[in-house]
């Protein structure tokens, strides 16, 4: 039995094994993302409890805020507020979820310090729960878009397809940023990382207009769009996708919104990327990356 | 300078110019605990070749993990320095991580959904390895270390040994030019522990040139599997050798029990060979029932070095006497620790240690001894 | 006898199953365990802040749409809008106790194959695992509820409160909260770590059939019907009738499917109390059922002691 096998020639000395080219180094981040999204794609193919738990019951959630404003007979074009907001829920649940929790939990099971062993960027393993979280996620906003739109019989004016497709994309991007920024405070803060994450879950909602406009919270609503990328994304969403309607009140058009998540972006990564490696370093120093009791 | 080179004789030793595989100077590690401060690590001086087998033996607490955690850039030291191939732990852990990896026994990390093939996958992904090349070099490894048959069974459902077996297949997906192995027989029996053992030895023969450290506080694992040991109490490298040196401190001669089935003259007729310091018949514990039911002569054997044990069968054949049996008495590792210390391992009562590594006050034997 | 044991003959009194003095003390065991855990996460403030945000920020959310979208017809409904989720905070809280508690001690603790092989009863012990976090849920909904009457000027009469209502109906709202929290256990035994999600699903879903925060009356007939077999309907209902006695009822009213098949006018105090034993009796029933299964299932397939991150 040979524990010899090995794939390719095997560098002279460790230095050369340990000299990696920027191609080299981008390689593994990008392999680990896909490394790091399979175990969550997998498990939700294996076990298939979610699709009625996230995709069924959310649906009779969203529900529940259309009979709201049915009512209090509120004009139309709010339904298509609340089913599209629905839809968008999902995104902002698995950015909380599946990864501002999750580094937690990583290190409960001890994978995290396995990760902190590896060559890879942290990054890469986040964005890889993201993407593996994303099947789920999407699966979900897909079904309570469509079926509640049929439903409820919402219409949907898009004259601008590349840019709705644009602000989504962004948003998601933005969304994952913030969610790569939570990871590593709550390895920080938390003792119970989903205490934290329950904080995050309602008042969010509230401040983002998951269910109305956020430009009638005034200034609450203006300071959303400055931080929040649910709220910002949203609100441009809705703009593109009931094109036509009544104009924005409170917020800036679309298009500045989408620059506005441009910026959210780049922010946020690399605020995350600092975060990470002073969270790395704070980990290290006192020694916080692994547990001996829970 | 390092230490272990051609004076140790050690293989796959590298020249006295090359970079020590691990380089460690004054490592402390204190924890911010209450009510007080805890000092995992209290100045500790490491240096392990290129190639070695190296050993840190000591009981639960000592610090052993600690080390291990420095030096896998998992945990920084609170004073001191440390090297891996000449890469600071501190500032270049990420080329560190490119030629290391590490394996714990106790392990329950893993995702207990994914199949053994899933989760080794998994990994290799996150050393870089290619998507088709890494299920390639995962059914090679799972093959090698002998769970081809749980290839297909999610981690979940694996027995103790079959985990650890995956976990030392996940140390060596990246080739490592260094593996850090922390008790990696923890909790498992005796067969799965054997099986583990081998299969680390196997992997050693299989790569020259490449360098283990292992933490272990069980004794056999160390004498079986390191070329070098150092013995670690309270965050303090108490003595560094190879197993035959450390017991050398304990005993300096060598003791062996010698079954005859005659000798003309007793023990006395052996007394006097060159070489040998004593040489007195059995007592009653060190004869049992079937030596006096064979009605053959035990001597016990008390020698300077092992080399003069030929002498002494050179010197059998004219008295007429013919083996039996012959078996080394040599002191343990614990021993060697109880001597160190005062205390056994499982001891936590004695008082403080007190350091009396030799004459010299260096804990490395073999530098001591030049 | 031995410093380490007792006796070293066999008893075989031993064996005998808990009486009802042991069920309590599992009970009251693992309430304060629980109370520990949920209570000892963070600092005495953030806890604070952590208990009241969610509720205050659930209730903010549907008098926002209400007020601000409806205008004065929004404005109008505010107490009823406020009390209901106030209430429904209580009852995610309350469902998600159990479930969430089983997760926990299979993934991260380890220990529910070590609680599940002692001899006190599974179910109790998680029961009082749980109720902390019921406990966590009414500490909130009552804030929510002070700030509603304080900040938001809802009127409400602490002299016409309706007790021997409110208390009736407390009793049997808990007890329907935990036997819908034991279902949802029981799903958790058989599904995978990621199901934290799970309990604020169900309770997401419940919202729209229990007149939470609007009248059932909205709802199609069908939908009515299966709301008026949640226990929390009668509870939300019962609780709102003990505080605010003039208030808008969620169950009758026009265009009910109360009122066509009982008559006009919301139900009376007596009629919710027998509603709410009998669905929440039933409730308890099927899930004390169903739970039994899943237990066997989950010993079945070794499930007890089984970790499933991904």
């Amino acid at each position: 039995m040979s524990l010899r096998p090995f794939l390719g020639e095997p560098s002279a000395s460790p230095a050369e094994a340990a000299d990696w080219s920027r191609r080299r180094v981008i390689g593994n981040n990008l392999r680990s993302v896909l490394g790091r999204a399979y175990p969550r794609i997998r498990g939700s193919l294996r076990e298939k409890s979610w699709v009625a738990f996230e995709i069924g019951l959310p649906f009779l959630s969203t529900s529940a805020f259309v009979f709201v404003y049915r009512a209090v007979q509120a004009p139309p074009e709010y339904i298509g507020f609340v089913v599209l907001g629905g839809a968008m829920t999902a995104f902002w649940l698995n950015v909380v979820w599946m990864m501002a929790a999750q580094l937690y939990w990583e290190k409960d099971q001890g994978n995290l310090e396995l990760y902190f062993a590896a060559p890879m960027s942290l990054m890469s393993v986040l964005f890889g729960m993201a993407i593996g979280g994303l099947f789920m996620s999407s699966s979900r906003a897909v079904i309570v878009l469509v079926v509640a739109s049929t439903v409820y019989g919402v219409h949907f004016t898009v004259l601008q397809w590349p840019l709705l497709l644009t602000v989504f994309l962004l948003t998601l991007t933005a969304l994952y940023g913030l969610g790569m920024m939570l990871a590593s405070l709550f390895l920080m803060w938390g003792r119970e990382a989903w205490h934290l994450t329950q904080l995050m879950v309602e008042p969010v909602y509230f401040v983002s207009g998951l269910n109305f406009p956020v430009g009638r919270l005034g200034m609450l609503g203006a300071l959303a769009v400055a931080i929040i990328p649910l709220a910002v994304g949203l609100d441009a969403m809705r703009q593109l996708a009931f094109a036509g309607g009544p104009p924005p009140v409170g917020t800036p058009p679309a298009d500045i919104e989408a620059l506005i998540l441009v910026a959210m972006t780049v922010v946020f990564i690399l605020l995350a990327r600092v975060m990470l490696r002073s969270l790395e370093l704070r980990a290290r120093r006192e020694g916080r990356l692994t547990v001996r009791w829970r | 300078m390092p230490v272990t080179d051609s004076s140790s004789g050690l293989p796959g030793a590298a020249s006295p110019l090359a970079v020590p595989a691990i380089q460690a100077r004054g490592i402390r590690r204190v924890y911010a605990a209450k009510p007080e401060p805890v000092t995992a690590l209290d100045g500790i001086d490491l240096e392990v070749a290129p190639g070695e087998f190296f050993g840190l033996l000591g009981p639960n607490g000592a610090g052993k993990t600690t080390l291990i955690k420095i030096l896998t850039t998992l945990l920084l030291p609170s004073a001191g320095q440390a090297r891996v191939f000449g890469f600071d732990i501190e500032t270049e852990t990420k080329k560190i991580r490119r030629i290391m990896n590490m394996v714990a026994g106790g392990e329950q990390s893993g995702y207990g959904i994914l199949e053994v093939r899933e989760q080794l996958w998994m990994f290799s992904q996150f050393y870089g390895i290619g998507v088709r090349d890494g299920w390639q070099r995962v059914d090679e490894l799972i093959e090698a270390v002998g769970l081809g048959d749980q290839r297909k069974q999610r981690v979940s459902t694996l027995s103790t040994g079959q985990r650890q077996k995956m976990n030392f297949a996940r140390g060596l997906l990246n080739d490592p030019w260094i593996l850090f192995l922390d008790e990696p027989t923890l909790g498992l029996d005796v067969s799965a522990a054997r099986s583990v053992r081998e299969l680390i030895g196997a992997w050693k023969a299989a790569v020259p040139g490449r360098t283990v450290l292992l933490t272990t506080h069980y004794m056999a694992e160390a004498d079986e599997l390191c070329e070098r040991i150092a013995i670690v109490d309270r965050g303090r490298i108490l003595a560094i050798g190879s197993p035959a040196e450390l017991k050398k401190r304990v005993q300096r001669e060598s003791l062996f029990r010698l079954e005859l089935d005659r000798l003309a003259g007793g023990p006395a007729s052996l007394a006097g060979l060159p070489g040998v310091v004593s040489a007195v018949a059995a007592t009653a514990e060190g004869s049992g029932a079937a030596d006096e039911a064979r009605q053959t002569v035990v001597v016990n054997l008390v020698l300077e070095d092992d080399a003069a044990l030929g002498g002494v069968v050179v010197a059998l054949d004219p008295l007429g006497a013919h083996i039996v049996a012959l078996a080394k008495s040599e002191p343990s590792l614990e021993d060697v620790f109880v001597e160190l210390v005062g205390r056994g391992f499982d001891d936590d009562h004695a008082p403080e240690p007190v350091l009396r590594p030799d004459e010299t006050g260096h804990p490395d034997v073999a530098e001591a001894a030049r | 006898m031995s410093a380490l044991g007792g006796s070293a003959d066999f008893d075989l009194a031993r064996t005998e199953g808990p009486g009802s003095g042991q069920i309590f003390r599992s009970f009251r065991t693992a309430a304060a365990l629980g109370w520990k855990m949920e209570a000892n996460w963070t600092d005495p403030l953030l806890f604070f802040i952590y208990s009241v945000a969610k509720p205050v920020a659930s209730a903010l959310i549907l008098v926002f749409m209400l007020e601000v979208i409806a205008g004065p017809a929004g404005r109008a409904n505010r107490g009823f809008v406020v009390v209901g989720s106030a209430l429904w905070s209580f009852v995610v809280g309350g469902i998600a106790g159990l479930a969430w508690s089983v997760l926990d001690d299979r993934e991260r603790y380890r220990m529910l194959k070590y609680v599940y092989v002692s001899p006190s009863d599974f179910l109790v012990v998680l029961v009082g695992r749980g109720v902390a976090r019921i406990a966590v849920g009414g500490m909130g909904a009552l804030i929510t509820l002070a700030l509603g009457v304080v900040v938001l000027g809802i009127p409400f009469d602490p002299f016409r409160i309706d007790w021997p209502l409110l208390a009736a109906v407390m009793a049997l709202g808990l007890a329907a909260i935990v036997a819908v929290s034991i279902l949802l256990a029981a799903v958790c035994l058989q599904t995978r770590q990621d199901s934290w999600q799970y309990p604020e699903a169900v309770a997401g879903a419940l919202f729209l059939v229990t007149g939470a925060v609007f009248p059932l009356a909205v709802l199609p007939g069908a939908v009515q019907v299966a709301g008026l077999l949640v226990p929390f309907t009668w509870w939300i209902e019962g609780v709102r009738r003990a505080l605010f006695p003039t208030g808008l009822s969620a169950i009758g009213g026009a265009g009910s499917t109360w009122a066509s098949l009982v008559g006009p006018g919301a139900p009376s105090g007596p009629s919710i109390v027998l509603a709410l034993l009998v669905t929440g009796g039933l409730a308890t029933l099927g899930s004390m059922a169903i739970f039994r299964a899943s237990e066997r299932r989950a010993k079945d397939r070794g499930l007890i002691d089984q970790t499933t991150g991904s």
